[in-house]
């Protein structure tokens, strides 16, 4: 029998209860294009009151449901359950309160990353997590797939940047974690919280520590002759003893379609570019940028450009982030994996990937944050051939394998979600699993908090040729 | 309802109240000790739960390397098991996170005895559930952990300690606000209420140190004075032996600014009590000499729905104040361990 969705449009409005399908497309798919299912109806909640009614809605009529922000899961987090209720967030988009005393900032989940950072810039604090589609995506978002960036060695990923959420649990229950101090007494739920992957709930009130604003950064880009000098320059730099808040690679493949792009200026004939970027105090950046460029004289690099202003630097930035993106212009399609090796193995690791790669006929690109040996392959395929898809599938399975195997993880920052569900049990054996089940389980005994997700599933969505995602076509994100 | 046959695993036992239970069995893991694998390129080391602090510290320092955020009771001889079942973490929390933020993975028992191994052992991983930061703070609760992995630092340089003097509790929030937003990233920054002093550590090269230090003092002119014992405040603060030992029961205080002054209101009454803010003003540890003290913080935070944990002495109960029995905290435990073979979480 199905549902009737009465009780459910009977909380909102009908302009923010959407069934048209031509209103529904849109949020039938996420950044992980390949993948699409239709679903029943698309609620719009303004208020924390009814996204807890229409979870309890949910909830008590065994209906599932997927929380969405921008849409912009690289996993396939957000992809909705066909016949389930997509929950939209971007209307709770309320920053409820900056406090710069406390350095701290308690925002709605819709609310867009980037924003948090501008509303705190004029008390000189900043929100560190940074992914790459920062200017688009939502807190929700990143506290439910514990998101990271190019500055997670220093600061850490987003979980170590939440200190407390208010949030309705799949059951309806409406819970306080954390709170406004960075420390907290019993076990820790906030932390299990983030990263949940909307399985365990909604977070309706989600508070933030802020960073002040370093003072000074310094941030150079060196060109090498081959990947391998590259990595072994990351080596050097960490066994320095410096600790960088952002370590970057990216292959001739990526520097090729950066370049068409952006004009990023990269050097030309570099087989490898690292991005290395140091701050803090003015006077603490004058003494490590000595020490670094001593590391960096003894790398074999014939290229080196060090950004003179804050205009330079974002200039090298713009070749690193507009990467993923710009791959699209080398490949129709393309399939981004995130696992993570032990920074040693690095160089072992993009071996083993070309090769698998020339095996294939494949073609890879490779843009990675090395700092922490999360590894970014770019897997490109036209999707409009048949079995394309599938062989680039078959490859990306084959780079997690390597990535379990060399004792990393599948994900470092993108999530499980529906793309890597498969490889879990890969990387956990199966009492971890169990455990890992009854805990969701706990949270949602009915199973109606975005199934399908995480855990290995028969809710299989559907499979379709793809494309960039319209607003990555549009180069208002990128993957990362 | 508790297991006939339940257990709560202890280490060390630095943080006392923690590690006892009237109706359960102690299983000492002190012997359990080592530290299995550190992969000082890596950042990480993995240990068994029994190894004491001091011990990681040692093997840490010899590759320049350590944990920031200054692990708490170290000289008492606390385990890194301890540590993360305590969620303790000392002043340096403030400039990289606490000790949720650098334990990256734990092989745990769970209450039926199956070995879960949760997280994992490389710096960044999305992969499940973040099972390791249920675990801080979980008290030997939820499972006993047998071996974890930490994300370990490069050293900065030197440390040199700053005194500001602050002659009121309204002037002493407003500077450490102002210190903590600052661009001299301070590496702690702590206050004590009695002494009416703030304490500040600069963590770097020396002659990088001296310049922040002259554009402190610039800043606060001659309430700013270099301390040469600086070291030895760190430590007292991060051994919770800053006053004389007869205040032998040690509560952590979570808490914000709204909070402070009532804080620093009560332990101005109490003959027998010390206070000291860390982690800027984030937390609140307060020594007390008697079960009366504690009882009375515990009417105070109980008025202000705040919680407080007991971690020295032999205190009624560790859990003081206002503890919310949520019904997903009693599910989690549940499905954590579902013969209760441990004891209940938090007694109130």
């Amino acid at each position: 029998m199905v549902t009737s969705l009465e009780g459910l449009a009977s909380i909102f409005p009908p302009s923010r209860f959407v069934r048209d399908a031509a209103n529904q497309a849109a949020f039938e798919s996420d950044g992980l294009t390949a993948f699409r299912a239709k679903p029943r109806a698309v609620v719009i909640p303004e208020t924390a009151g009814e996204v807890i009614a229409a979870v309890r809605w949910c909830h008590e009529n065994s209906v599932p449901f997927v929380a969405r922000g921008s849409g912009t899961s690289l996993s396939g987090g957000s992809l909705p359950v066909a016949d389930g209720i997509v929950i939209a967030l971007n209307r709770m988009n309320r920053i409820i309160e900056i406090d710069p005393d406390e350095r701290i900032a308690v925002v709605e989940p819709g609310v867009v990353n980037q924003h948090v950072t501008d509303a705190a810039a004029k008390y000189g604090l900043y929100y560190a997590p940074d992914p790459s589609s920062q200017s688009v995506c939502t807190i929700g978002g990143n506290v439910a797939f514990n998101s990271g960036g190019a500055h997670c060695l220093k600061y850490g990923m987003t979980s170590n940047h939440v200190i407390g959420c208010k949030a309705v649990l799949a059951t309806g229950e409406v819970v306080s974690m954390g709170g406004r101090s960075v420390e907290s007494v019993g076990p820790d739920y906030t932390g299990l919280f983030c990263g949940s992957e909307g399985l365990f709930g909604i977070g309706l009130e989600i508070t933030l520590r802020l960073l002040p604003k370093p003072e000074k950064f310094h941030t150079v880009l060196v060109g090498y002759k081959s990947l391998q000098a590259a990595g072994d320059a990351v080596s050097a730099v960490i066994d320095s003893g410096l600790l960088p808040g952002a370590l970057e690679i990216m292959d001739a493949l990526a520097i090729e379609a950066a370049e068409a792009a952006v004009a990023c200026g990269y050097p030309p004939e570099a087989a490898a570019v690292l991005i290395v970027e140091l701050e803090g105090p003015a006077e603490k950046i004058e003494h490590e940028r000595k020490q670094l460029d001593a590391v960096l004289a003894t790398t074999g690099h014939f290229a080196e450009r060090i950004a003179v202003d804050e205009a330079d630097r974002l200039s090298i930035w713009r070749g690193r982030k507009s990467a993923f993106s710009a791959v699209g212009r080398l490949s129709p399609d393309f399939l981004v994996q995130d696992g993570v090796v032990p920074r040693k193995r690095l160089g072992e690791a993009l071996v083993r990937i070309e090769q698998l790669s020339r095996e294939s006929g494949i073609r890879v690109a490779n843009v990675f944050h090395a700092g922490d040996g999360n590894l970014h392959p770019l897997i490109m395929f036209d999707g409009k051939q048949d079995g394309a898809l599938e062989k680039a599938e078959a490859l990306a399975a084959k780079l997690l394998r390597l990535c379990i195997e060399m004792g990393g993880s599948i994900t470092g920052e993108h999530g499980v979600g529906v793309e890597k569900r498969d490889f879990l049990p890969e990387m956990f054996d199966a009492t971890t699993m169990a455990m890992m089940e009854r805990l969701r389980l706990a949270f949602d005994p009915g199973l109606v908090a975005n199934p399908g997700k995480m855990f290995p599933g028969t809710e299989a969505p559907t499979l379709t040729q793809s494309g960039l995602h319209p607003l990555e076509k549009a180069g208002v994100i990128s993957r990362e | 309802m508790q297991a006939e046959t339940s257990i709560l695993p202890v280490g060390n036992r630095t943080k006392q109240p923690l590690a006892d239970d009237q109706q359960a069995t102690l299983v000492s893991l002190r012997e359990l000790k080592g530290i299995i694998e550190y992969e000082p390129s890596e950042f990480t080391f993995t240990a068994y739960a029994g190894t004491t602090i001091s011990e990681v510290n040692q093997v840490l320092h010899q590759r320049q390397q350590y944990l920031p955020f200054d692990p708490m009771l170290v000289d008492a001889g606390a385990t890194v098991g301890g540590s993360v079942a305590a969620g303790l973490s000392g002043s340096g929390r403030f400039r990289y996170g606490g000790i949720r933020d650098f334990v990256l993975g734990v092989k745990f028992l769970s209450g039926t005895g199956e070995v879960i191994n949760s997280g994992g052992k490389v710096v960044k991983n999305a992969a499940g559930f973040d099972i390791p930061k249920l675990l801080t703070g979980s008290m030997g609760r939820l499972g006993v952990m047998v071996e974890m992995t930490f994300k370990v630092f490069p050293m900065p340089g030197c440390n040199q300690t700053l005194a500001v003097a602050c002659d009121s509790l309204e002037t002493a929030m407003q500077r450490m606000s102002l210190a903590a937003s600052s661009s001299w990233e301070l590496d702690a920054i702590d206050y004590r209420p009695a002494s009416k002093t703030i304490f500040l550590r600069l963590a770097g090269p020396e002659q990088v140190n001296q310049i922040l230090f002259q554009k402190i003092s610039k800043t606060w002119g001659s309430d700013v004075t270099e301390l040469s014992d600086g070291e030895a405040i760190w430590r007292a603060v991060n051994e919770l032996a800053w006053t004389q030992p007869s205040r032998s029961l040690a509560v952590k205080v979570p808490v914000h600014r709204s909070l402070m002054g009532e804080i620093v209101d009560f332990a101005s009454q109490r003959n027998g009590v010390d206070l000291h803010f860390s982690t800027a003003g984030a937390v609140a540890w307060l020594l007390c000499e008697s079960q009366d003290d504690v009882d009375h913080l515990d009417q105070v935070l109980l008025g202000k729905q705040a919680a407080g944990l007991v971690v020295r002495g032999a205190p009624e109960r560790p859990h003081i104040g206002s503890w919310p029995r949520t019904e997903i905290s009693l599910a989690v435990k549940q499905a954590m361990d579902p013969v209760s073979k441990f004891p209940r979480l938090f007694h109130t």
